[in-house]
């Protein structure tokens, strides 16, 4: 059996779905767990009294990345398929000025998109807010 | 603050943690992490129940609504998966409550006017990026992505360079 398993994606509808939902949940708890659930911790990194983001990010890089080769080196995945599944292609000055406003936006609100949706769901307004603004930008 | 609140993770292993979140997803599902896609998809369908005429009229948004519905997607499954997580956490670790987080030198109006402009100004830099922190820069760049990494390091150096001028926000 080679992974990601492509059935899943193409058979099951309702359980990729599940999955999705459940990875969520799971991605959702950790980010809670580590304090990205509130906008001061995040924006300390860019004051940089507080690194946690920078620590947690580049962990979470490092430790997905070894498990990926890893499980590329025992046959069990297929990093192709996976490449073309998980990653877009690369366009350089979108991403560039994406990242840029990206940024821009994170200081500004103290949120990214994906911990707005963490800090809304631990009760912060501010992340409510912020989660709307993603919505209508 | 009371007592009761439990202290965060440790953030190597958090980071540990959420790598492993991140490798599930990728050889299970084949798809990374992701969270603007799925607000996303949920802003075009609430657009298209109030100006259906504007997104039929718009490609780019008529894909988004393409499919069965705005639940039969991947990310916004996702979505409603990294919600309850954060809510479950958060209650579990008594670090739930309904309040604006700001420092200590602003008003919570300003605040949140803020944290919407932020907000509409992420929503479409994640557009443009094809991703936003999570679907970019943290599932790419595991995957040693060109682009996402060219995006993660531009997300830092905008947010550097215009902390300066937020700071009364925060400190």
């Amino acid at each position: 059996m080679t992974l990601p398993i492509q059935a899943l994606a193409e058979r099951w509808h309702e359980a990729a779905l599940l999955t999705a939902g459940l990875i969520g949940f799971a991605f959702g708890f950790v980010l809670e767990r580590a304090g990205f659930g509130r906008s001061t911790k995040l924006a300390a990194q860019f004051y940089l009294y507080d690194m946690t983001v920078f620590k947690v990010m580049f962990g979470a890089i490092v430790t997905a990345m070894l498990g990926v080769v890893l499980a590329s080196g025992l046959g069990l995945v297929d990093l192709g398929s996976l490449s073309a599944g998980a990653v877009s292609y690369t366009f350089i000055w979108p991403m560039l000025v994406g990242g840029l406003l990206l940024g821009i936006g994170f200081i500004i609100s103290g949120y990214c998109p994906g911990t707005s949706l963490v800090g809304a769901a631990s009760g912060h307004l501010d992340a409510v807010v912020t989660m709307t603004g993603v919505g209508i930008g | 603050m009371n007592g009761k609140e439990q202290k965060f993770w440790n953030p190597y292993l958090a980071g540990v943690a959420l790598g492993l979140v991140l490798l599930t997803a990728f050889l299970v599902t084949g798809h990374g992490l992701g969270a603007s896609g799925g607000v996303y998809r949920v802003g075009v369908a609430l657009l298209d129940s109030l100006a259906p005429a504007h997104v039929g009229h718009s490609a780019y948004l008529s894909e988004a609504t393409g499919g069965g519905g705005v639940l039969d997607n991947f990310y916004v499954f996702m979505l409603l998966g990294v919600f309850l997580g954060g809510l479950v956490s958060s209650f579990a670790a008594g670090r739930w409550g309904a309040r604006v987080v700001r420092g200590p030198r602003i008003s919570a109006g300003a605040r949140l006017g803020l944290a919407l402009t932020g907000g509409i100004i992420m929503g479409f830099a994640a557009r443009m990026s094809r991703g936003c922190t999570s679907g970019q820069a943290l599932s790419g760049g595991a995957l040693m992505s060109v682009g996402s990494w060219i995006f993660m390091l531009c997300v830092f150096a905008g947010g550097y360079a215009v902390a300066y001028f937020v700071r009364r926000q925060w400190t």
